[in-house]
Order: structure tokens, then C-alpha cells, then sequence
């Protein structure tokens, strides 16, 4: 009697451990789907920003008139697709880029080919504070962009593994939730510009 | 912010913190700083102590930390006060005020990575306790690439690399000493850090000197840093040791004066750096670089561009090198210009910049997530895992 007693509450015990993790470990993955959701947000608007900075100094008439229809032409791209497939209204729940790589490396390769080093060290030196201030918004959109697209592949990372555990897969802990991706395109402008 | 080692203690940490922080409270930003400290006395207003440090043994090396429950309570006490929209801390791998820290987060975290740790047992064994904890940090920062491994080799992903910063102007601006100026017949070199560390390469330095001193027997070396040099100049060739000034530990304007009068700085560093700031603030001063080729220095002097590299641990290569740069007067007027410019890019303006850009990035992406009730109670907050979070 005793005996059984004793392998109740030791079953009982074992029962209520499973489900602090079960509930503690679908918390934690929740927490993470939520940062990578976020991530991709400030993503999407970094590379709205990027595409508006580019648009506006493709505009400007201080470059070249074949660099500044290379880069209109492919800041446009960028947010027509952006307007097509609002991250917002995804079916996905915001946690995929909708195939957008190509088109941000192409951007990517036009601010790199109309913005060489010597072009703009000589926009530079004009000291024109509304070319100056254009170049500032294209440069600091460029980073932000770099940053926010490692800061969304490390969110996503942190999703994958915790999702490729044997808890989390045996018990569907991760719900319909979609399995976010890690965004690739190039996002390095050597922009010759401070830092 | 917080700083896991102590604020009163010089390091290269505790510097890049107070050096962002004043750069951002000088912009306007409100920023808030805890640390640990050995007395309370001198803190500046915007330090918050957590106490007194104590030495443990860490991973192969003493670290001084602070730990404990009462440590832990004072970190909910300042987060909770400060109501901060991003958490800023420094080394969050090592044992300290840092980790505590990213324990009791709720607001977005980013973290900077400093040192270049090869390995670590205790951060293995304690990986899956950790793990949830680094899962909060949203934007990582490495200064050296030597630190971004460190971030690969424990925590898998990515960090940005925003290098170390130098107050450029207070160096290029620092009166220069005449008692440590070189003349043509008695040229000065200074080396700066812990004299009785092996790895700083004094030693290296000294062997090099009986070459400098058959072709200038007027050369001086000038040592500045902590430590005990005694041993070292009692075992070195006496014409070195007689021709070396210990000048102990300097202040920040010394060294920058230091810097701006010598002909040559030499880094003769063995390896363990992470990034030279030192070689940074030396071309800030306008003073001809002579260094290792470690990896960091090649970098920082942009493969040798912007200063002299030598074959690391080799009292030949520096002696050879400092030669080559004492008659060529033209060449060393060449590094100091080079030298200058380039150690503009290091500049706290720009590196400040670069990590506000990583706080609107981590505070533009908390912002977008999708709401989630505050967990409430004990349970809530066991079954959230979100320790600090609710109340």
C-alpha cells in the first residue's frame, strides 16, 4: 500500500516536472518565433528606408545619368516589392522575405557601381550639405540594413535549433507556427564613406 | 550599460564603456552605467556601483567579480529604475555583473564581445542553463575579428564588428614633454603596458636595444605601465637596462604627451591581443608605429600602410626596423601623417555612431513583435522563464 502510495506521488511529480518543461520550453519558443518576427519587421523597414535614401539621391541630379537610372531602376524594384508583399499581411505571420533577396542584391550591386570610392570622395568634397546629407542617409541606411538582416539570421538561428530538438518535435510544440529562414543577399555597399 | 569589471580599475573594457557612454550623454542621450567598483568614492554620476569585486578563478585566470544574491538584487533594483529601452553588456560570456544582468531582462539586450577566449570547460558544461538567457540578446557586437570568433565558437550566428574607439583629437592635441622629446643624437622609443606581463614583449624590446645602441648610443627607451620591471632589467644586457627609463604607471595626458614626443612607439606583443588600442591612440599622437604582425596590429595599421610590422617575438626584426626608421627621417614624417588619418577611422564619433545604429535597429525590432501578456506571478514567471519580467 505504501509502496504504491509512494509511486503515485513520485509518477504525479515526474507528470507536473514534463509539463513545467513542455509549457516552459513552448514559452521559450515562442519568445524566439516572436524575435525573429520582429527582426524581419525592422528588416523590411531598413530596406524600405535604404530604397527611399537611394531613390532620392538617384533623384537629386548629382550623379551620373546612367548611375542614377541604375539605381532608381533598382531602388524602385525594392519597393514596388515591398508594396506587392507587405511583410505585414503575410500569410506566414511575417516570418519569410517572400523571394525579395534577388532584388536587394541588385540594389545592393547599383549603389556599388554608381557609388565608387573616388565618386564619392569628389561628391564629398563639393561640401554641399544637401549632397553631403544624401550620402549620410544613403550611408547609414546601408548599415542599418547589414545590421538589421545579421540580427534577423541570428533570431532565426536561435529558433532553428531550439525547433530541431527531439522535445520540441515529439510534441509539436512549435504548433503551425512556419519555420522562419535565414535571409541571404548581399548587403555590403563599400561606400567609401566614414567607418 | 553595465561593465563587468571594476570601474576604478584601469582596462580596456571599463574605457570603451565610459568612452560610449560620455560620447552619448554628450549627445543628449540618457545613459546609465553599473559596475562594479572598489569604493564608491570618484564614481562619476551616471556609474551605479554593484559593490566590491572579489577574485575567483576563472577559466585559467583570476577574475575579479561580483556575484551573490545581494549583487543580484541590486541589478533588478537598477533595471527596474531605470526603465531602460536597451540593455547594453559588455563580455555577457564571462561569470559577472554582465550575466546577472541578462538573467533579469525584460528590454531588448545587445551585447559587446571583447576578449579573444579560445575555449572554455565551464561555459560548456553550463551551456544549457545559459542558453535560454543568450537567446534575449537581440544586436551583437565584436570589436576585433579575434572576438567574433569567440561569438561563433560559443554561441553559433553572427556579431557585427565595430572596432574600438580613441578620443583622436585629445592625442593629436597632447602638449609634447621636452624631457621625453628625441634629438638626432638621443632618440626617445616608449613602450606602454604591464611591464612584467611576458606577453606585452618588453623583454623582446630589451633585446633589441644593444643594436639600437651601437648605431645611437644616446637611445632611450621609455617604459610606461604597472608592474615591476626590476627582474626583467636586472637579467637584460646593462647597457639596455641603463638605457631604459621606468617611468611606473602614467596618467591618460602623460601618455598621450608620452606618445606625442617619442620618435617610435614600439608594440612588441607577443599575442593575446585583441585589438591595439594602444596602436591606435600612437597614431593619434602622431607617433611612428612599430609592431608585431599579429593579425590585430596588421589590421589596425592597415597591413603595415600606416606603420612598420616586424616578425613577432624577433629582436632583430624591431631593431631592424627602428634602424630603418631613425635614418630615414622622411619615412617617419610619413607615418605620423598616414598614422593620423588613419587612426581617424577609429574615432569614438564613428564607432558611437555605429552602435546607436545597433540600438535603433534591436529597439525598431522589439517594438514590431507581436504583443505578449506580461507574465504575472511566481508561476507566470516559472513557466515564462522570464525572471524580472512582470513586476
Amino acid at each position: 500500500m505504501v509502496d504504491v502510495l509512494q509511486l503515485a506521488t513520485f509518477v504525479v511529480i515526474v507528470l507536473i516536472a514534463v509539463a513545467w518543461y513542455l509549457s516552459y520550453s513552448a514559452a521559450r519558443l515562442d519568445r524566439l518565433h516572436a524575435k525573429a518576427e520582429g527582426a524581419m519587421s525592422a528588416l523590411d523597414a531598413q530596406l524600405i528606408r535604404r530604397a527611399e535614401a537611394a531613390l532620392e539621391l538617384a533623384n537629386s541630379g548629382v550623379l551620373d545619368p546612367a548611375s542614377a537610372l541604375l539605381v532608381a531602376d533598382a531602388a524602385t524594384e525594392s519597393l514596388e516589392r515591398t508594396t506587392e508583399h507587405p511583410v505585414t499581411d503575410d500569410l506566414l505571420d511575417g516570418q519569410h522575405f517572400g523571394g525579395r533577396e534577388q532584388v536587394e542584391s541588385d540594389l545592393t550591386g547599383a549603389l556599388t557601381a554608381a557609388l565608387p570610392g573616388e565618386v564619392v570622395a569628389g561628391l564629398r568634397a563639393r561640401a554641399d550639405e544637401f549632397v553631403t546629407d544624401e550620402l549620410d542617409r544613403v550611408a547609414a541606411s546601408v548599415l542599418r540594413v547589414q545590421l538589421a538582416r545579421r540580427f534577423h539570421n541570428d533570431a532565426v538561428r536561435d529558433v532553428r535549433r531550439v525547433r530541431a530538438k527531439r522535445t520540441v518535435r515529439w510534441f509539436g510544440l512549435a504548433g503551425y507556427a512556419a519555420l522562419p529562414e535565414v535571409v541571404v543577399f548581399d548587403d555590403d555597399v563599400p561606400l567609401g564613406l566614414p567607418g | 550599460m553595465v561593465c563587468p569589471y571594476a570601474w576604478d580599475v584601469p582596462g580596456g573594457v571599463q574605457f570603451h564603456v565610459r568612452d560610449i557612454a560620455e560620447h552619448f550623454i554628450r549627445q543628449g542621450h540618457e545613459v546609465w552605467v553599473l559596475a562594479p567598483a572598489e569604493s564608491d568614492a570618484n564614481l562619476p554620476g551616471y556609474v551605479t556601483s554593484v559593490g566590491r569585486p572579489v577574485p575567483v578563478r576563472y577559466n585559467g585566470s583570476v577574475a575579479r567579480v561580483t556575484l551573490g544574491p545581494a549583487t543580484s538584487a541590486r541589478v533588478s533594483r537598477w533595471l527596474e529604475a531605470g526603465d531602460f529601452d536597451v540593455l547594453h553588456l559588455h563580455e555577457p560570456l564571462n561569470p559577472s555583473v554582465s550575466l546577472v544582468a541578462l538573467w533579469a531582462s525584460a528590454e531588448p539586450v545587445v551585447a559587446t564581445f571583447h576578449s579573444a577566449m579560445l575555449r572554455s570547460r565551464a561555459l560548456h558544461a553550463a551551456h544549457p542553463l545559459l542558453r535560454p538567457s543568450l537567446e534575449k540578446i537581440r544586436g551583437r557586437i565584436a570589436v576585433s575579428e579575434d572576438a567574433l570568433g569567440t561569438v561563433q565558437r560559443h554561441l553559433g550566428g553572427m556579431a557585427f564588428i565595430i572596432p574600438n574607439g580613441v578620443h583622436v583629437d585629445s592625442f593629436a592635441q597632447a602638449p609634447v614633454r621636452s624631457e621625453w622629446a628625441g634629438t638626432s643624437e638621443a632618440p626617445t622609443v616608449a613602450f606602454l603596458g604591464r611591464v612584467d606581463e611576458p606577453r606585452k614583449g618588453l623583454e623582446v624590446a630589451l633585446k633589441a636595444m644593444p643594436a639600437l645602441l651601437d648605431a645611437h648610443p644616446g637611445i632611450r627607451l621609455l617604459v610606461a605601465g604597472p608592474g615591476d620591471a626590476s627582474d626583467l632589467l636586472k637579467e637584460a644586457d646593462p647597457r639596455a637596462a641603463a638605457a631604459t627609463v621606468a617611468l611606473g604607471m602614467v596618467t591618460d595626458d602623460d601618455k598621450a604627451s608620452l606618445l606625442r614626443s617619442v620618435d617610435a612607439y614600439l608594440a612588441p606583443h607577443l599575442g593575446g591581443e585583441s585589438f591595439g588600442i594602444v596602436l591606435v591612440e600612437a597614431m593619434a599622437a602622431g607617433a611612428p608605429v612599430v609592431a608585431s604582425d599579429l593579425p590585430a596590429f596588421a589590421a589596425v595599421l592597415d597591413g603595415g600602410a600606416t606603420g612598420i610590422l616586424f616578425e613577432t617575438g624577433s629582436p632583430q626584426g624591431l631593431a631592424h626596423a627602428v634602424l630603418g626608421l631613425l635614418a630615414d627621417p622622411a619615412r617617419g614624417e610619413h607615418l605620423r601623417r598616414a598614422g593620423r588619418a588613419r587612426s581617424r577611422i577609429f574615432d569614438w564619433g564613428v564607432v558611437a555612431d555605429k552602435v546607436m545604429a545597433v540600438y535603433e535597429t534591436v529597439i525598431a525590432g522589439a517594438a514590431a513583435e507581436p504583443e505578449e501578456p506580461a507574465p504575472q506571478g511566481l508561476w507566470g514567471r516559472l513557466v515564462r522563464g522570464v525572471p524580472g519580467g512582470g513586476n
